[in-house]
């Protein structure tokens, strides 16, 4: 069983992908949809993102010394800050400070928010898994994969708000079928690149089904598939019944919205025991 | 909750895969019987890493932290004093930083008769 730091660090690592995507994803979605009023739910998000990366950086000194003591130690989080975990530190309080500071600057802000969630979502190439394969297109697949999910989880709260009042049903119609043509592309670039790096880091069936890390990652897309099918059933029912006009159709969108929200968090919290507490089959 | 419960029933399971441990070769042996009391231990990883905390336990009752002031770089080789705390089982347990930033650790054991 973990110790009491291990769990810390998953958790860590769970509210850190919850921030990040959230925040970054919220940015996004409201440049590409031009929603209202989601700077709240942004900021909130990538406050959660900053304190998190902070206490997931310290909590790596912790691991170098094996006690608490490694979490404030000068010298553990100095010697950190040389390696590539500290650079994915700057990369993040760089990119979620632009973030945060884009929402208090006007139309233009909203651009400079993109690119700082675009910075903070970048990082992730730099420590993990992924940063150990030293290739580009790995690179590039992660980023990818990572934008794709963070504009997924942006547009479902602001999605949710505008089904919530009759006054705006119109609108939820429209943002939810200009994103369902959006995800068109978007899931299928999805699945490619999730694909991709599952057979890179995975790399056989043996090791799929006979390792905890790729078990793990077969509950994953099992949730993933889960959560195909609630957006299915939006873009295909809700979206055209709520456009044509049919009221309950808004009260559905709005409650499998809040299932896609759970499982979207169930799908985070394996990715963080993923990345955190299992090593890659050898 | 129910994902932080989720987590935490998946990290309970998985724990078997836990920690990378790159330790190429060392010297006494891992579970090695030696005559003598060795004046070091010397560690060979595999990559370079930087060694953060060393413990050491003598027959499961004595433990010192080994002063690591010396280890100040990356590198693959280290030789570390040892202090003779008499015969029995020296149980070597560290903690290190690879130059990727991965944390890594292990232990390691060896008796003197």
């Amino acid at each position: 069983m973990p110790d009491t730091l291990g769990l810390a660090a998953i958790v860590t690592k769970f509210a850190l992908y919850l921030g990040v995507m959230t925040a970054a994803g919220t940015v996004m979605a409201t440049l590409m949809f031009r929603l209202d009023r989601t700077r709240g739910l942004a900021a909130a998000f990538a406050v959660l993102g900053l304190a998190s990366t902070i206490l997931a950086f310290s909590l790596r000194g912790a691991n170098l010394t094996g006690d608490v003591s490694g979490m404030t130690d000068p010298e553990m989080l100095g010697l950190l800050w040389t390696t590539p975990v500290g650079t994915a530190l700057l990369l993040r309080l760089v990119g979620l400070g632009m973030l945060i500071s884009g929402l208090f600057m006007g139309r233009v802000g909203t651009l400079v928010s993109v690119l700082g969630g675009v910075i903070a979502i970048w990082s992730f190439n730099h420590v993990g898994h992924v940063s150990g394969r030293d290739t580009t297109l790995l690179d590039i697949a992660l980023t990818l994969h990572l934008l794709a999910v963070a504009l997924w989880i942006g547009v479902l709260t602001p999605l949710k708000r505008l089904a919530s009042s009759s006054n705006t049903y119109a609108l939820a119609a429209d943002v939810g079928h200009r994103f369902g043509v959006v995800a068109t592309v978007a899931v299928p670039v999805l699945i490619i690149v999730g694909g991709y790096m599952g057979y890179q880091l995975v790399g056989s069936f043996p090791a799929l089904v006979g390792t905890g890390y790729g078990q793990a990652l077969i509950i994953k897309v099992l949730l993933v598939g889960l959560l195909l099918g609630l957006a299915a059933a939006n873009k295909l029912r809700f979206i055209p019944a709520l456009r044509s006009g049919d009221p309950t159709a808004a009260g559905q969108l709005s409650k499998t919205i809040s299932v896609e929200w759970l499982v979207i968090l169930a799908v985070l919290g394996t990715t963080a025991v993923l990345t955190t507490n299992l090593t890659l089959p050898t | 909750m129910k994902t932080i419960l989720l987590a935490g029933m998946i990290g309970i399971w998985a724990t078997g895969a836990m920690a990378h441990s790159p330790l190429d070769a060392t010297t006494p042996a891992n579970e090695a019987a030696v005559t003598e009391m060795p004046t070091e231990v010397l560690m060979g990883f595999k990559g370079d890493i930087r060694l953060t905390r060393v413990v050491i336990t003598h027959a499961d009752t004595h433990s010192m932290d080994m002063d690591l002031g010396e280890q100040t770089a990356f590198t693959q080789e280290f030789a570390l004093p040892m202090h003779d705390m008499g015969t029995g089982t020296y149980m070597i347990e560290w903690r290190g930083l690879g130059v990727d930033g991965h944390a890594l650790n292990g232990s390691f054991s060896f008796t003197v008769e």
